[in-house]
C-alpha cells in the first residue's frame, strides 16, 4: 500500500495537487487540492456591483 | 522542453525553425519602437540577437490568474509568439510544460542551481505573506519560499502583470491573505515591474531585448516601470482625446456618444490619471485597447488601482481641461488659455511625481 503524490499538476491552469492511494497497482481512493486561495468573495464585500465582473474574471 | 540551451544564437534558432529574416528585422523594429528607440537602433538590435544566446529564464506563477501566461500564448501574429518565446530558453512554466510533480520541480532547481546568477525570473502573481504564507504553496513549499529562492539567485527578475509588480486583485481591499508583489515579498533583488491587467507581452520582451542589446535593464521609475512603456499619460495618446477637448462625453452605455465613439470621461475613464503605453502598443497583437472597444481605462498598470483609482465607473473628479474648446467658442479665448494652463501645470505635477530613477542591472 501506498500513498503518491502529484504537486504540481502542470499544464492547467492553477494550482493544483492530486494524492493517490495505491493498492496491487491499482488506485484504491484519491484526493485533489487546490494550493491557492485570493479570498475573491472577501474582496467583493461592499464594492460597487457594477465592478464585481471586473475582480470575478480575473479567477 | 529542453533543459540544455541550444548552442546556437537566438537568429540561428529562429531561422532553423522558419523564421525569414525579413520577419526577424520586422520584430527588431517593432522591439525598438517599443523602447522608444530611433530605428538607427535596429541593426544594433539585431547583431545582438544574431550573436546571443538565449537566456535562461524560469516563469513562476502564484496567486495568478494565468492572464500574463495567455498573453503571451494567445499572441496572434504567428511570428511574434514564436520570437518571444524564442528569445528565451524557458526552462520552468506550470502552465505549459510537459512534466508534473517532482520532474517539474527538478527542471527549475537545476536552473537555480546550475545557472546561479545569470539566469531570468519571471513572475506572475501575487505573493501571500498571511499566516505564514499558506494560501499558495507548490510542491509543499510556500510561494514566499520559491521566490526567496528563485529570485534571490537569478541576474534579475521581471514582474508580470499587476499581481506580481504590487499585488495586485488579490490585494484589492481587504487584502484578505496579505498578498504582496515580488519586490516587497524579497528584499533586495533586482527587478522590473510590467504591470497591466494583464501586461503587455510586447513591454516584457522589449525589456529583455534591451538587456540582450545594451547589456542593462532598461531606465525605471519610482514604480520600477521601464520609462518606455509607463512615462507616457494614456489621456494624451488616446483617440478620444478631441472629444474630451470639444466637451463631447458619452453619458450612457449605447447612447449617441457611446455609438459614435466619444471621449468616456464621464463613464469613469481613467487614463487623465494613467500612465502607460496601452494606447499605442495596444492588446490583441496591436489591434485594440480598452478605451478603443468602448470601455473606460481603470488604470490596471498603477498601484493599487482597484482601491486608489476605484470603483471602475466613477468618474474621476476635477480632470482640468474637460470641454475647453466649447467653452471657448462659448465664454471666449481667455478660458481656454487657463484651461489649457491648467492642462499643462496638471501633467507638470504628474512627471514630478512620477520621477524617473535610473536602476543598473546587477
Ligand atoms: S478621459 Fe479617457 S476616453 Fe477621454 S480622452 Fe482621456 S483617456 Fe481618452
Amino acid at each position: 500500500m501506498a500513498k503518491i503524490a502529484i504537486d504540481p499538476i502542470t499544464r492547467i491552469e492553477g494550482h493544483l495537487r492530486i494524492e493517490a492511494q495505491v493498492e496491487g497497482g491499482k488506485v484504491t481512493d484519491a484526493w485533489s487540492s487546490g494550493t491557492m486561495f485570493r479570498g475573491i468573495e472577501i474582496i467583493l464585500k461592499g464594492r460597487d456591483p457594477r465592478e464585481c465582473w471586473a475582480l470575478t474574471s480575473r479567477i | 522542453m529542453s533543459t540544455v540551451r541550444d548552442d546556437q544564437s537566438i537568429w540561428e534558432g529562429l531561422s532553423k525553425k522558419g523564421v525569414s529574416r525579413r520577419d526577424f528585422m520586422k520584430f527588431c523594429s517593432t522591439m525598438a519602437a517599443t523602447l522608444a528607440l530611433p530605428s538607427s537602433f535596429v541593426p544594433r538590435i539585431a547583431e545582438a540577437l544574431e550573436k546571443k544566446q538565449k537566456p535562461y529564464a524560469v516563469w513562476l506563477e502564484f496567486q495568478d490568474c494565468a492572464g500574463d501566461t495567455e498573453s503571451i500564448l494567445r499572441a496572434t501574429k504567428p511570428t511574434i509568439a514564436q520570437i518571444v518565446l524564442d528569445v528565451i530558453s524557458l526552462e520552468y512554466h506550470e502552465t505549459i510544460m510537459a512534466g508534473a510533480g517532482k520532474a517539474a520541480e527538478k527542471a527549475r532547481d537545476d536552473v537555480v542551481k546550475n545557472q546561479k546568477g545569470k539566469y531570468i525570473a519571471i513572475v506572475e502573481g501575487a505573493i501571500p505573506t498571511k499566516d505564514g504564507g499558506i494560501y499558495c504553496t507548490i510542491a509543499g513549499r510556500t510561494a514566499l519560499d520559491i521566490a526567496k529562492e528563485v529570485c534571490g539567485n537569478a541576474a534579475f527578475t521581471i514582474n508580470v502583470g499587476s499581481c506580481s509588480c504590487w499585488g495586485g486583485v488579490p490585494s484589492a481591499n481587504p487584502n484578505p491573505t496579505g498578498a504582496v508583489g515580488t519586490g516587497e515579498a524579497v528584499s533586495g533583488i533586482t527587478y522590473v515591474n510590467i504591470p497591466g491587467c494583464a501586461h503587455n507581452v510586447e513591454n516584457a520582451t522589449a525589456t529583455i531585448v534591451h538587456y540582450l542589446t545594451f547589456g542593462s535593464l532598461p531606465p525605471v521609475d519610482s514604480h520600477h516601470r521601464p520609462l518606455f512603456g509607463y512615462g507616457k499619460r494614456i489621456h494624451d495618446n488616446c483617440e478620444r482625446r478631441a472629444h474630451f477637448d470639444a466637451g463631447q462625453f458619452v453619458r450612457k452605455w449605447g447612447d449617441e456618444g457611446h455609438r459614435r465613439g466619444w471621449c468616456l470621461y464621464e463613464m469613469g475613464c481613467k487614463g487623465p490619471e494613467a500612465y502607460y503605453n496601452c494606447p499605442t502598443v495596444k492588446y490583441n497583437s496591436g489591434t485594440c485597447w480598452p478605451v478603443q472597444a468602448g470601455h473606460p481605462c481603470m488604470a490596471c498598470a498603477a498601484d493599487h488601482n482597484w482601491d486608489a483609482f476605484g470603483p471602475i465607473y466613477k468618474r474621476l473628479e476635477n480632470v482640468p481641461g474637460a470641454g475647453y474648446q466649447t467653452s471657448a467658442d462659448k465664454i471666449g479665448l481667455g478660458v481656454a488659455a487657463v484651461a489649457a494652463a491648467g492642462v499643462a501645470a496638471h501633467a507638470i505635477a504628474r512627471a514630478v511625481k512620477g520621477k524617473p530613477k535610473d536602476e543598473e542591472d546587477k
